[in-house]
């Protein structure tokens, strides 16, 4: 029987010595969630796999931590939940009670939030917009932030048409400079180059009956806290030009992007991205399914390329990254940006997305089948596809946590190798394209939890292709400090109990 | 001594023995090459010189700009090299992560440009990292660029390997050492020294030293990093270990406070890194060996770089009439006033307003008569005593009442008789509707 692939027999230990973890980050209520597996194995086993699961108590400590960064730089302002993160109306319905509003960035998501509990003026209307979801945005007192000129006449002439009351908008600026060094900036197809501010002024000077700007912002996609502290500095100088023009501006928007760690251990993380790179260059066994480099590839024995990866661990990350942001010295004024927004007399926005749903829920899919490939590693197929759990799609390692049906076997888990294969019938239907090291093998009925996917992860690019179920969706909390895990569905979810008292 | 130029000054630096006593070795002799006494700071001044000497008279006929990828060293040489032949030099890099060296380029007239940080949403579709699409922008027809490209060039190696190298050699009396230590960060030096002295005695080991990955030492690579670099090979080196930051600045400590020699923390990185290597085998000598690590740059451009990782190295002693020394229970005793009853205060006894925000702030909106003391300058001011004389009431103001609060208790601990900090600052100010003025 040694050598039946479905025991993982010693001959697979070659290749896996020794096996690089890439173990979650657990906060302890998604930790104490995972001690209860038959709690999991009786919700799939009830809804299927896959199936999400949620934990909306997090997000309102999540609202907490950002909060707690407001009072200690003494600012006041608001907290917008990206709601593109997740479609869970749970998290939504359980942020209304929370003080944190709502950035939506479409039609469904504005129709949502409303449907909801939250009030237009609770609301931020981001994104492209359509001609519906601007009016309802307008028709329902939501702040507009506006991508440019072009979208501010729209919205000037859509109330003015429908005798709306005058829009609160707010403008987001890109291509912002530093003194000093030049820096080059990656293009974006978001925002009006701050350099054509007095353009936006123009019309805003026009249609004063129609629209109110509250202020400026900004979204730019990076990790780097000094192009975020030039932008803001940036802003800084806008909200003294839309002054000078005798408005009033209250308000700057920082956008989002403070980050998740997702990994536990440092080390982990450095071990296996070096090890990727000396498989890259040939140096060791490929890491990977078919060799893939995640973005980086050898030339003449150097490496070259950019690792396509989202920096899995971090020591700076959500409401610790806005913290830093806000004591960084502005580059050109010098004082610390967080201190200037006070001074001024600003609000600060923020538009957390990933870090707000830090930890509020995870992703349940079953083992189908495990067979060897032939090549040391199992394959591994899930009742789930890659679109289901989208890890991969947004460049996050991390490792799945096993949630065994029967107890594990005598004699000791022994670490194998896998492969994880979705229920697509398409080649490129892999939950990962690395090997996943596991401490056992899995086993049929197994369930595979993948933590921390409410941001992003979960439900963004889930589709019913071939026909596959969409996960169900679920939210859970416990009742007492120790009591027992209580589910509903995630449409049933409001944020009180039967018999109306607030919940969590 | 006499020049003609600057650029013949580069090379022939010293090579130093460290006293044993310092670093404890019984049976081998170490030795400090001190590339920092190059003209322009570095051991890049080779490299530098190196790679353009028979480039520049074309490239100012053709009018070309000097272009390279570079934090520091590399660019600071290439700046003022660029500067004496009539050229202008660009720098591209994601690394500048030391303000000092970043001012410092600019001075010398360098122009500047830095790369994007990473995404935070990835695009799977972005095939090209921003050091491809340089490279590309950089070879597209017509553009007039010297691009020395010191991880690929080979006469960055080739500087060392004619000049560093068998200085050392002649230095030790025509012997090569038995041990070598390098940081590594083009692998110039390291590689180019290893080539020279091996090509003497095969028998040298190589220590490279890398940074360790989650940390940043400046002029080091990491084991993954040094990955990326043309001239970078495995093969040079017997060995390659990582070094941490804050053993590059015990290092540079050591090197500093003990052997006069004014290192940056790449040259306490290879001193660390030396002993640290070095220890284990001194142990099983007998006989007296030789070894040679490299300082590679002067610590004044780093001082900053120190005191965020080390601020215990540059602790000041307490300052009189300091914020920082008040209780709590004087904070809150401190005399504090509302909006309106300022405003009567004000009309009445017109006492001075002093406004503790920031310059920008106080332009843009600020209590009609007020003046504008940033709180630094004021903690600053205070410690000379009253700024003001004790007859005249003082209105202190900030944007939400908390540090005027403070301020207020330090004035009156200092003996002024009258002064109050208006209680919810500026903000509370406009929420009144009280008047805010510009100028």
């Amino acid at each position: 029987m040694s050598n039946d692939p479905m025991n993982g027999g010693p001959s697979h230990s070659g290749s896996l010595s020794p096996p690089l973890y890439l173990e979650p980050r657990l906060a302890p209520r998604t930790a104490a969630l995972l001690e209860s597996p038959a709690f999991l194995h009786g919700l799939v086993d009830a809804l299927g796999s896959p199936l999400n699961v949620i934990l909306p108590d997090q997000i309102a400590d999540n609202v907490r931590g950002f909060h707690e960064v407001f009072a200690r730089h003494r600012l006041s302002g608001r907290i917008f939940f990206a709601h593109k993160a997740n479609r869970s109306s749970a998290l939504v319905r359980r942020l209304t009670t929370t003080g944190a509003a709502l950035d939506a960035a479409s039609l469904g998501e504005l129709r949502h939030a409303l449907g909801s509990g939250f009030a237009g003026a609770e609301v931020m209307a981001t994104g492209p917009k359509d001609p519906d979801f601007l009016w309802l945005a307008a028709r329902s007192g939501t702040l507009v932030n506006a991508d440019g000129a072009d979208e501010l006449e729209r919205a000037a002439a859509l109330v003015r048409a429908h005798g709306l009351p005058r829009l609160r908008v707010l403008v987001r600026l890109s291509g912002f400079e530093a003194p000093g060094a030049r820096r080059l900036s990656r293009r974006s197809r978001f925002g009006t180059p701050v350099k054509s501010l007095h353009r936006l002024l123009d019309v805003l000077d026009r249609h004063r009956g129609e629209l109110e700007p509250v202020g400026v912002g900004y979204h730019l996609d990076t990790t780097s806290v000094e192009e975020k502290a030039a932008a803001l500095e940036g802003c800084l100088h806008a909200m003294e030009e839309l002054r000078l023009r005798r408005f009033q501006p209250r308000a700057i928007d920082v956008g989002g992007g403070f980050g998740v760690g997702y990994l536990a251990h440092a080390a982990q993380w450095e071990r296996y991205t070096t090890e990727l790179t000396r498989a890259v260059l040939g140096a060791r066994p490929p890491l990977t399914w078919g060799g893939h480099g995640y973005g980086l590839r050898a030339e003449n024995g150097t490496l070259r390329g950019a690792l396509g990866l989202y920096p899995a661990h971090r020591t700076t990350a959500g409401p610790g990254y806005l913290d830093e942001l806000l004591s960084l010295p502005a580059p050109g004024l010098g004082r610390p940006l967080g201190t200037l927004l006070l001074e001024g007399l600003y609000e600060l926005y923020a538009e957390p997305g990933r870090a707000l749903a830090d930890q509020c829920g995870l992703t349940l899919g079953r083992v189908l089948e495990v067979r060897s490939s032939g090549g040391g590693e199992s394959l591994v197929r899930l009742a789930m596809n890659a679109g289901d759990v989208s890890l991969e799609d947004h460049g996050v390692l991390v490792d799945p946590v096993l949630l065994p049906r029967a107890p594990s076997p005598p004699g000791g888990p022994v670490p194998v190798a896998v492969h994880l294969m979705g229920n697509l019938c398409l080649e490129s239907d892999l939950i990962t394209r690395r090997t996943v090291f596991l401490p056992r093998q899995p086993h049929p009925g197994d369930l595979l939890a993948f933590a921390n996917t409410a941001g992003y992860c979960m439900d963004f690019g889930a589709t019913r292709a071939q026909g596959q179920a969409l996960a169900r969706k679920v939210a859970v909390h416990r009742e007492g400090a120790d009591g027992d895990w209580q589910w509903c569905l995630d449409e049933q979810y409001w944020p009180f109990t039967r018999t109306g008292e607030a919940q969590g | 001594m006499r020049y003609d130029s600057i650029t013949e000054a580069i090379g022939g630096t010293p090579l130093v023995r460290i006293d044993p006593a310092v670093h404890g070795l019984r049976h081998i002799d170490l030795y400090a090459k001190l590339e920092m006494l190059n003209p322009f700071g570095s051991l890049k001044d080779r490299a530098a010189w190196n790679m353009t000497r028979d480039e520049l008279a074309g490239a100012a006929e053709r009018g070309e700009t000097v272009v390279e990828l570079s934090s520091g060293n590399t660019a600071k040489a290439l700046a003022l090299i660029a500067g004496l032949h009539g050229l202008a030099f660009k720098s591209v890099t994601n690394r500048m992560r030391i303000p000092e060296v970043k001012d410092l380029l600019l001075l010398l007239g360098a122009e500047i440009e830095e790369l994007p940080g990473r995404s935070e949403c990835l695009d799977p579709t972005d095939e090209d990292d921003p050091l491809t699409l340089f490279h590309r922008q950089l070879n597209l027809p017509g553009s007039a660029h010297l691009h020395t490209d010191q991880y690929f060039n080979v006469l960055n190696t080739e500087a060392h390997a004619s000049g560093t190298g068998p200085e050392i050699i002649a230095d030790l009396d025509g012997r090569a050492p038995d041990w070598f230590v390098a940081c590594v960060g083009t692998a110039g030096s390291s590689t180019g020294v290893a080539r020279a002295l091996r090509a003497h005695d095969p028998a040298v080991r190589v220590v490279g030293l890398v940074g360790e990955k989650s940390d940043f030492i400046p002029g080091i690579r990491t084991i993954d990093e040094v990955q990326e670099v043309g001239i970078f090979d495995p093969a040079t080196y017997d060995t390659l270990e990582p070094v941490g930051s804050d053993e590059a600045i015990e290092g540079m400590l050591t090197l500093l406070r003990r052997c006069g020699l004014l290192s940056g923390p790449t040259g306490g990185a290879a001193y660390f890194g030396a002993v640290r290597h070095l220890r284990e085998v001194d142990a099983g000598l007998t006989e007296r060996r030789t070894a040679v690590f490299i300082v590679c740059d002067r610590v004044e451009s780093y001082v900053g770089y120190v005191r965020r990782r080390r601020p215990d190295l540059m602790g000041l002693p307490p300052v009189r009439n300091s914020v920082a020394t008040l209780t709590e229970a004087e904070v809150a005793s401190a005399a504090v006033i509302g909006v309106d009853e300022a405003r009567k205060w004000i009309a009445e006894r017109q006492p001075l307003v002093v406004d503790l925000r920031g310059p920008f702030a106080y332009a843009a909106l600020h209590i009609e008569g007020s003046v504008n003391i940033v709180d630094g300058l004021f903690e600053e001011l205070l410690r000379g005593g009253l700024p003001f004389g004790r007859s005249r009431p003082v209105l202190l103001a900030c944007p939400v009442g908390e540090k005027s609060a403070r301020y207020a208790a330090l004035l009156t601990r200092m003996g002024h008789p009258d002064v109050r900090s208006l209680a919810g600052g500026i903000i509370a100010w406009r929420d009144a509707g009280a008047p805010l003025v510009r100028d």
